[in-house]
């Protein structure tokens, strides 16, 4: 196996992951299924080009920007559609998704800043994007974020999300601003996606909106259903289960999309815990004792729990 | 228990991906193929591949090449850019090919153009027509190669066509933005038609993916076109005829090499009489011998355009590999320029200044709904 | 003016299919309070089944018919048993019904993928297929779409408002806890209703894949009816009908004004709906009860 082969698995591994981390706090923590996440990561790649070869900035600052922006267009859809009932808010992201991917399609733009040519052709995409993604960078972007979710979520803004993911109503009568943990997930998944878009572009060297389909945006959120929503560590194995298998196991082909869907629906019938099962790596026995953790604080109602006691 | 399970299947997974690493020392010369075997343009990459498989199994019966057998390895790039260059990068660095031949797209091949730059080897592609795909900006690339003629060519033979040999002056285009190659196309034969003295009475688009025409048909309805030309794929093909003649509009329509395929003749009351483009006349009589053969191999299919020019690649890769007595992929690329094969689209021979076939002619061919085959019209040079 | 009446009946043909896609859809949601996103892969399904009745069994038009329609209502009841019965016996959160049906639409598209595989295919030429009235065309397809929308709209309507089983499934619908301690079978009530949202999808797949193509990935033009019943008005039959047919002439005309933003402008207009009035145009406005 040759390294630059293994090299480009792990890189698509790492910025699929810092979407899914993104996704996760979304969907996993605050139970809001997105249809159009793709759509997030489409403006961070675009910006991002458009910041490195029009306007000649440094591709880290970038990607900083594209997150940014794309935090931006979060915080701006949030605004309009967090107010909606669940299946108004997955059409809305759906409609969104797409409708982003569809503006890319038919934009074309060509800027001549300060001596660069830079064009942007509708379906065709931006050609001849700098390589500037390499493994150790994205290996470092990844763990940072990793470690800034581990701490936001085991702090109030993480519980508050659980929380309203289990419950809306019973949240919003405990006092937690259900809006504003709703809007916070909701800029962190697409601050993150729109980072992870920048290192895309400039590992594939070239996008194209088709990239960015409403097919994306499920197989991102299958990767969290699978690791475990609620759980950081299962996004990791999820993540790193599906990106990286499909590669190496290339025979098996159109059976694994089979799987996956076939899988996603008795997950969520036996396990909707996933593979973690709600818990990090952090919870199983022997490194809790070494951390010193108190399991027990940890434990959450979940959701057949507290609906039985209902009903 | 359930546990036992999730450590069972993360083993069982993990086992799997280490089965795929490893190297496989072998006494055979590895023929890497790619190409559409799923997605819109499955007919064509099935073709190809089919072509390939046949051929391989008789040279190799044959005693193979430089005395040892070849190794046909293919992958799917579902029609998608994306996929050409995962499969690309396997192709190069996992399987260690000696040569690629595909795919049939023009995106596809741009898009592999690093990898290939990367691992110096060369990929002859079969119908990528766009010009990019061998030179970019001025630029040749050194490892790209095709065996087909390019759009502009194309366009110059659509538009001499239209306005030479049918006579007309009034044309409407409906093309997908989408496409590079339509868009490539469409723009050479706009160039050609008009400097003729045509004219363009209506320019339609839609997106790839779009199976709704009638909007755009009915606006070209309201127009005097004598002709609509049609530079897409097959599939949509059919649906634009399907949904004009429910419109009833009975104009005939000019597609592309796109277009010319077995599958046209699922709908072949809309489709007859329409015109397509084609390297090479699929009715040709020099080529019935390997039809038959391909029929008896893959159970009575028909070839598609794009066995003939996989056929073609073969006849250069067997050449270009005796030429270079070897299977090192850079000398195999070296001698692509210097070897001229008879192929069944006409004699190859590849230009060392923009890798292009010397000299190649299309040739124009009606489609005969009724008997559900296609009439030789007319053969056009390339310039 | 005969351009703009053609443009007009593209239209109409265009959110009759619409039309009879999200009836299904809008059924299960107005009785079941949930996005039925498996839909799409039982139209195709549905589309599938004709095309082998049709040309591998050389079944006749309307015996193809009829197999679609019960193909896909036995899909659509076995979906129902399997995917969606256990989450409702545990109650789960409307989150995992979405996310199941997701994932029972990836598993219906690649499965037909791997079995059959993905080419596209195309229906045999039935009948002469183009209808001219008063100078004005369109397809017997289209024109057969309209009238099944129109006339399982009443039906419909006449089960729903007239029927025992009716009255059962609006009960259902507002309550269904309530309802069965009322001595209603809520598992009949779901059953009938999946198995008629199944019946009309499969209609709606074989005349789709008539008119256009039948390929695995036909499940995502649901998209578009989904916004079409959005439109219209999530929970109302009606409602999804006029939205359908709306939706399809507006965006004809804007394909006839630039075809390039025909899909950017319905999506525009599934977010301008949302913004503005949620409950569509003849939607039932529901609150959260505590």
């Amino acid at each position: 196996m040759s390294w630059y082969y293994i090299e480009g698995i792990l890189i698509q591994s790492c910025y699929t992951m810092l979407i899914v981390l993104g996704l996760s706090i979304l969907t996993g923590y605050t139970g809001m299924f997105s249809f159009g996440h793709a759509g997030f990561v489409c403006i961070g790649a675009y910006i991002s080009v458009i910041c490195t070869m029009a306007l000649g900035i440094n591709y880290w600052i970038s990607l900083l920007i594209s997150g940014l922006c794309a935090m931006v267009l979060g915080a701006l859809l949030g605004r309009i559609t967090l107010n909606l009932k669940g299946d108004y808010f997955c059409i809305a992201t759906l409609g969104v998704g797409e409708a982003i991917r569809l503006i890319f399609n038919n934009l074309q733009l060509e800027l001549n800043v300060g001596g660069k040519h830079f064009v942007l052709d509708g379906a065709k995409g931006v050609a001849s994007v700098p390589l500037k993604t390499t493994f150790v960078g994205s290996l470092i972007v990844v763990i940072f974020f990793l470690i800034a979710t581990t701490f936001l979520m085991n702090s109030k803004h993480g519980r508050n999300m659980l929380a309203v993911r289990e419950d809306e109503l019973a949240a919003q009568m405990s006092g937690i601003n259900t809006f504003k943990s709703k809007m916070l997930a909701m800029c962190m998944s697409a601050l993150y996606a729109g980072i992870a878009g920048g290192m895309l572009a400039h590992y594939f060297g070239y996008i194209q909106p088709r990239m960015f389909m409403m097919v994306k945006s499920t197989e991102y959120t299958i990767m969290v259903i699978f690791g475990g929503m609620g759980s950081i560590t299962g996004s990791v194995l999820g993540t790193l289960l599906l990106c990286a298998l499909p590669e190496l196991l290339r025979a098996v082909g159109d059976w694994r999309l089979v799987f996956y869907g076939l899988a996603v629906v008795v997950i969520m019938i036996v396990r909707p815990k996933g593979l973690m099962g709600g818990k990090e790596l952090s919870d199983l026995p022997f490194i809790a004792k070494l951390l010193g953790k108190n399991k027990a604080a940890k434990k959450l109602p979940t959701s057949d729990n507290g609906k039985e006691a209902q009903a | 228990m359930r546990k036992l399970l999730a450590i069972l299947l993360v083993s069982v997974m993990l086992i799997g991906t280490l089965a795929g690493c490893g190297e496989k020392e072998s006494d055979t010369i590895k023929l890497g193929w790619m190409g559409s075997l799923t997605g819109d343009q499955a007919a064509y990459g099935t073709c190809e591949y089919q072509t390939l498989q046949l051929l391989v199994e008789k040279k190799n019966a044959a005693g193979g090449i430089l005395g040892k057998q070849i190794e046909l390895i293919g992958y799917d790039t579902k029609g998608d850019a994306q996929e050409a260059v995962n499969v690309a990068k396997r192709l190069c660095a996992q399987d260690k090919v000696c040569a690629i031949i595909g795919p049939n797209a023009s995106g596809q091949c741009i898009a592999i153009q690093s990898v290939l730059d990367e691992y110096k080897i060369s990929d002859m592609s079969t119908v990528a027509t766009n010009e990019k795909v061998t030179v970019q900006d001025g630029v040749l690339k050194e490892f790209n190669f095709r065996i087909c003629f390019l759009d502009p060519e194309q366009g110059r033979i659509a538009g001499k066509f239209v306005g030479e040999y049918l006579g007309f002056d009034k044309v409407a285009i409906l093309y997908d933005v989408n496409d590079d190659y339509g868009q490539g196309l469409k723009d050479n034969f706009v160039n050609v038609f008009t400097a003729m003295g045509g004219t363009v009475v209506a320019e339609e688009k839609y997106n790839g993916g779009d199976t709704d025409f009638t909007a755009q048909l009915t606006k070209i309805k309201e127009t005097d076109a004598q002709i609509i030309f049609t530079p897409i794929f097959y599939q949509d093909f059919i649906n634009i005829h399907k949904q004009a003649r429910t419109l009833g509009m009975e104009l005939p329509m000019l597609g592309g090499d796109g277009c010319a395929s077995e599958v046209l003749f699922d709908a072949a009351d809309a489709v007859n009489g329409s015109y397509v483009i084609n390297h090479v006349s699929l009715t040709d009589p020099s080529g019935e011998a390997f039809r038959t053969e391909y029929a008896q191999k893959w159970n009575g299919a028909k070839m598609e355009l794009n066995g003939y020019m996989a056929y073609d690649a073969f006849l250069a890769w067997c050449a270009a590999v005796e030429k270079a007595g070897s299977d090192d992929p850079i000398k195999i690329a070296e001698a692509y320029t210097q070897i001229e094969v008879d192929g069944m689209t006409g004699k190859i021979k590849i230009s060392p200044e923009n890798h292009n076939p010397i000299g190649k002619s299309g040739c124009v061919e009606q489609i005969d709904g009724v008997n559900k085959t296609y009439i030789f019209v007319t053969k056009i040079p390339t310039e | 003016m005969g351009y703009y009446l053609q443009q007009l009946v593209n239209g109409i043909c265009l959110g009759g299919m619409y039309a009879l896609m999200s009836v299904g859809y809008s059924l299960v949601y107005s009785i079941m309070n949930f996005s039925n996103f498996a839909h799409g892969g039982v139209i195709m399904i549905g589309a599938y089944i004709g095309y082998f009745a049709l040309t591998a069994l050389g079944c006749p038009f309307f015996l193809t018919f009829l197999l679609c329609g019960l193909g896909s209502g036995v899909l659509a009841i076995l979906l129902e048993r399997f995917v969606y019965t256990p989450l409702r016996k545990r109650s789960a959160p409307s989150l995992y019904f979405i996310i199941s049906a997701m994932g029972a639409s990836i598993f219906l598209e690649n499965l037909v993928i791997a079995v059959i595989d993905g080419t596209p295919r195309n229906y045999p030429e039935i009948f002469k297929n183009t209808i001219n009235i008063g100078g004005l065309n369109l397809g017997l397809d289209s024109l057969l779409m309209i009238i099944i929308t129109a006339v399982s709209l009443f039906i419909l309507m006449f089960i729903i408002h007239k029927t025992k089983i009716g009255l059962a499934i609006r009960a259902c619908s507002y309550n269904e806890k309530v309802a069965t301690l009322m001595g209603i079978n809520g598992d009949l009530v779901i059953f009938v209703v999946f198995l008629m949202g199944g019946i009309l999808a499969g209609f709606a797949g074989m005349l789709y894949g008539m008119r256009f193509i039948v390929k695995p990935t036909i499940g995502l033009v649901t998209n578009k009816s989904f916004v079409a019943a959005v439109f219209g008005g999530l929970g109302s039959l009606p409602g999804a009908i006029v939205g359908s047919l709306l939706l399809g002439i507006m965006e004809i005309f804007v394909a006839s004004w630039n075809s390039a933003y025909r899909d950017l402008f319905v999506y525009a207009l599934l977010i301008l709906v949302l913004v503005v009035k949620p409950s569509g145009l003849m939607g039932k406005v529901t609150e959260d009860k505590a």
